[in-house]
Formats: structure tokens, sequence, C-alpha cells
């Protein structure tokens, strides 16, 4: 587009009709441009106002001292410092890990099911469907029901059928918790891998079980080494919406706080150390843009999008 | 070869048993959080027995309070996916079409709001929204969910654009349509269809969006999943808390059928549009 335009006038033959041209050609390709950029406008403009400039105003909020509104590391400094925080970002990190891991574990043989038997797709569709469409507060309202210790579903049949003694008490724990997660991780990570299993030609397993190999070996050699870029996509989407979740960790708190979205929110609200909690929020957010990225650099590297929307 | 392959060995007969209790106990976890809620909401207690006496109770006693909420979210979900869809189909037309310089970064910026972690974005808002009094506001709330749904938007009607050739629009234009008309006369009844649905899973979207309103909603302006989060927090889980998230499973399978049905089941499976947190 450019090369036409802008190629210096080829001399001093060059006819004054054919520079006028391109002077207009030029105007109108100018014009199209401008109009083009108008229409980018108004949703450059929202992102600007009601994303970009808070984010930059977090950013630097988490620089200044809230007293002397100095700018300081201080905040990161006692932040990173902080035993406690330091703990609980583990335990977060943890949690986050081990319920990424169980959810692709346990949805993998699913997803491998679901996306070569139609018809059992066609009927679990709705089943993993619906639950993603719900606010995670009505999940939360699930497993209270299920695992309140004494009228819980759970509890009660276990111990109508004699196997518990008395009821348990691991909802409002971190095990309670761990469930809460794990059910969304296992909904999302069935979801995204019988999309990225669909698009696995059937032809490599096939070729694989021609030449000898077992129908588990196929899967294993063949199919997920071909669906790792989903896996990966998956397991990056799990973890950043578990270390900042929000409503569960409240929901089934226990007395120690295992969930780093606690600390920061108490610092924003109770504890009035905004900036405090300023810095907090960037670490979080630099720990969850971190995993997203390094799994988008693995996903363009393999040069396999996982599934569309 | 074949015949032996067919033949019920223990092996494979273990495999398959073993298989059908694992799908069995897998469509059970997957189910039962809604299976729970609905017969709860249709008992009216807070413990689930079966066989038990079917009652509407529950539903009966949702107050006025969670009406409003629910109303609140729909209208701000509503109003917000208009704005987005607005605002995000020109830009997507000008960004395939315009092959303007720095496309790739326009349009990285405008997925900010659904890449950075909702919990840390609805915190910046609050430092926003509090010095121009829209924290507890429903124009705060909406303009929470603008952001979003414009991210979602632009990646939704960036891919639809993006497979739509471009010879429609030359034609039209070489018959002497200016751009505005090419647009409205051209692309906007070929995408159509792929932005029903769009703005169908925005507006769901929207919905259920939790973590971004948490900080910036309040006692004048309260989301429902927000209502429902800090009921259970202040007296714990009550039935017509129960039954208002009944309803809220009867959108969600509303959604399910409409998408469904235009699209056929397969579209949901691979789907990354999820909540987040």
């Amino acid at each position: 587009m450019t090369d036409i335009t802008n190629t210096p006038s080829s001399g001093l033959s060059a006819p004054d009709a054919q520079d006028q041209g391109r002077h207009v050609s030029r105007r109108r390709l100018r014009r199209e441009k401008t109009f083009y950029r108008l229409l980018t406008l108004p949703a450059l403009t929202i992102v600007g106002l009601v994303a970009i400039v808070p984010l930059l105003l977090l950013f630097v909020g988490s620089l200044r001292d809230q007293r002397s509104g100095l700018f300081t590391l201080d905040n990161y400094v006692n932040t990173l410092g902080n035993g406690f925080f330091m703990r609980t970002l583990a335990t977060t990190i943890a949690m986050a890990g081990g319920v990424t891991a169980i959810s692709i574990l346990m949805a993998l043989p699913l997803a491998y099911l679901l996306a070569r038997r139609t018809l059992l797709r066609n009927i679990v569709m709705p089943i993993i469907t619906v639950p993603r469409m719900l606010p995670f507060v009505v999940i939360g309202y699930a497993m209270i029901l299920l695992l309140a210790p004494m009228t819980g579903v759970a509890n009660k049949v276990l111990m109508g059928l004699g196997i518990l003694q008395q009821p348990a008490f691991i909802l409002f724990d971190w095990p309670g918790q761990a469930i809460a997660f794990a059910y969304n991780g296992i909904v999302v990570a069935t979801a995204v891998l019988t999309g990225v299993l669909m698009s696995v030609d059937t032809q490599l397993e096939d070729a694989a079980v021609s030449m000898g190999a077992s129908k588990p070996r196929a899967f294993f050699a063949v199919t997920v080494p071909l669906a790792t870029p989903g896996i990966i996509a998956a397991s990056a989407l799990i973890f950043t919406s578990v270390v900042t979740a929000y409503a569960i960790p409240v929901m089934l708190n226990g007395r120690v706080p295992y969930m780093v979205s606690l600390l920061i929110s108490a610092n924003l609200l109770t504890l009035q150390q905004q900036n405090l909690a300023y810095a907090q929020a960037i670490i979080v957010s630099v720990l969850a843009l971190g995993v997203t990225t390094i799994g988008q650099v693995v996903l363009s590297r393999y040069g396999q999008r996982g599934g569309d929307k | 070869m074949s015949a032996a392959r067919l033949r019920l060995t223990p092996a494979i007969f273990f495999g398959r048993a073993a298989l059908a209790v694992y799908l069995l106990i897998m469509l059970l976890w997957l189910t039962f959080p809604v299976v729970l809620v609905l017969l709860a909401s249709f008992q009216g207690t807070l413990e689930v027995s079966f066989p038990a006496p079917v009652s509407f109770d529950a539903y009966k006693t949702i107050p006025p309070s969670y009406w409003e909420a629910f109303w609140f979210t729909i209208r701000a979900a509503l109003l917000a996916t208009g704005i987005a869809l607005l605002v995000a189909i020109p830009a997507a037309w000008a960004m395939v079409r315009g092959k303007l310089a720095g496309r790739r970064i326009m349009s990285n910026l405008v997925l900010i709001p659904d890449v950075v972690p909702q919990l840390i974005l609805g915190i910046a808002l609050l430092t926003v929204f509090i010095p121009l009094r829209l924290s507890n506001s429903f124009a705060g709330v909406m303009l929470a969910l603008v952001a979003l749904s414009l991210s979602t938007g632009l990646r939704f009607t960036e891919a639809l654009l993006e497979g739509l050739p471009d010879e429609y629009e030359q034609a039209a234009q070489s018959l002497g349509a200016n751009k505005f008309t090419t647009f409205r006369l051209v692309v906007l009844p070929l995408i159509a269809p792929g932005v029903a649905i769009a703005a169908l899973f925005i507006f769901m979207q929207n919905l259920i969006t939790f973590e971004l309103l948490f900080f910036i909603s309040g006692p004048s302006a309260t989301p429902i999943a927000i209502r429902l989060f800090s009921d259970i927090i202040d007296r714990g889980i009550v039935p017509y808390a129960v039954a208002m998230a009944g309803i809220l499973v009867y959108v969600a399978i509303a959604f399910y059928t409409l998408v469904a049905v235009s699209l056929g089941p397969k579209y949901m499976a691979g789907s990354v549009m999820s909540r987040k947190g």
C-alpha cells in the first residue's frame, strides 16, 4: 500500500496529471486510514479509561507510602518479607497446582471419550456447560448442601450406611475449598480438552494401533502429545482462576486463610492498608499473568490453538 | 487376530468395567451441584432428603431485595452487552479491514480486561471509582462490565470478520457504495447471526461475573451473585437463597438450550468461555 504512494516521483519527465492522480489517491488513502482509526477510537477509549488507567494507578499506588505519599518499594519489601503472606502465597500456589493437576488427570479420559463418541458428547455437553454458566457462589451453595457437617447429604448418607460414626468436618477447611475448586477445574478442563481432542486426527491413532500399539499406548504416545497445547492452555486457565478466586475461599473459609486473595481484601477493606494491598495485588497478578504468558508462549511455539472459543 | 481381540478376556472386561465406573462417578460428580440445588429449592428446607414432598415455599419467600438484585444484574448485563457490541463491531471491522499499523497492539490492549485477573481489575477500579463516586452505583457496575464485554466482543467479532471474505465488500464498493453503506448493507447482515450468539455469551458472562464486581458493588448496587454471597456470609444458607440459586440454574439451562438449538451441542466443546475464579 505504502509503496504506491510513497515512491519518489520517477523524474522530470513525469506528466503533471500523473502527479496529481497520485496526490488524490494518497489523500483518499489517508482519509480511509483516518476513518478506520476513528472507528477503533471508542473501544480504545473505554478500555483506556476503565482498565488501563486504573491498572496503572494501582501500580503507582503500590509504589507509594500510604502516609507520606512518597515513592518507595516498602510495600513490596514488607510483603515479600512477611512470613505470613509468603506462607499463604505458598499454600495458594500449592492449592492451585494440586487442583490443576487433579482436574486435568480426572478430565482427560472423559474428554477423550466425549471427543470420540458423539452420542455421549451430546448427552454430557449440557452437564458441563450449565455449571460453567452459574456464578461460582451457586457451586458453593451446592458444596454446603453436600458436605455440611450436620445437614449435608454426603455426611447423612455415609452415617446412615454406618461408614462414618460422626460427621466429617471437611467443608470449612482446605479440603472443602479444594473440592469446590476441583469441581470447577474438572468442568473447565473437560470442556476445553474435549475441543482439543476433537481436533486431533483419529487416523493418527488408528495408524499407531495398526502398527501394533495397544489402544492405551496409542492414546498416551500419540493423542496426548498432540493435545499438549490444549492441556497447557486449560492448566493455565484453571491455575489462574484458583489463585485469584475470592468467593469460595471466603464462603468455605476456616480459621486460617489458605488463599492469598483473602489477605488482599482484608488489607484493602478492613485493615485500611490500601497501598500494601495494591502491592500484593500486583504480586498476584504478576504470578497469574506469568503462568498465562508461559502457556501462550508454549501454545504459539506448538503453533496450534487449543480449540476455538 | 481380530477375533482374538473381540473375545472378552478378563483384562478387557475389567478395563470396560473400570471405564464404566469412572464414567458413572464423573457424571454424578458433574451433575451433583445442579441436582442438589434444584432438589433443595423444591423442599423449602435446608436438609435435602429424598423422597420429600414438593413445595414452592422457598420460591414464594424470595425477598424483594433478591428480585431487585436479579433485575439489576439483568439490566446491567444487557446494557453492557449492547454498548460493548456497538463499540466492538466497528472497531473489529476497522482492525481487520483497515490494515492499520499497530493492529496487534490495539487488539491486545482491548483484551486487557479479559486477561488481567478480575479480582485485580476490580481493586484497580475501586481506587478510581471512589473519588469519581462511581463505586456502589449502577453506572460503575455497568462500566466494569462494558470493559469486560468489550474484550470478549472484540475477540468474537474479529474472528467473525476474519472468516468473512472481503470480495462482497469490494463488490459493493465497486458499485458505488461508500464505506458506511457497505458496512450497513453487506457486512452487518453477514455477521449478524454470529453477533447474536456472541451477544448471548457476553450477556451470560456478565450475569455471572463476581470477582470484578465484588469490590465496586455496594448496598445500592448489588449484582445477584454478590447478594447470594454476602447473605451466606451474614446468615448462612437460607431456603430462599437456594431458590434464587435455582432460578440462576434455570437461566443457565435456558442459555444452553438456546445455544444448542441454534448451533448444535458440538459448539460448546472446547469453549474457553467460562467464569473466571
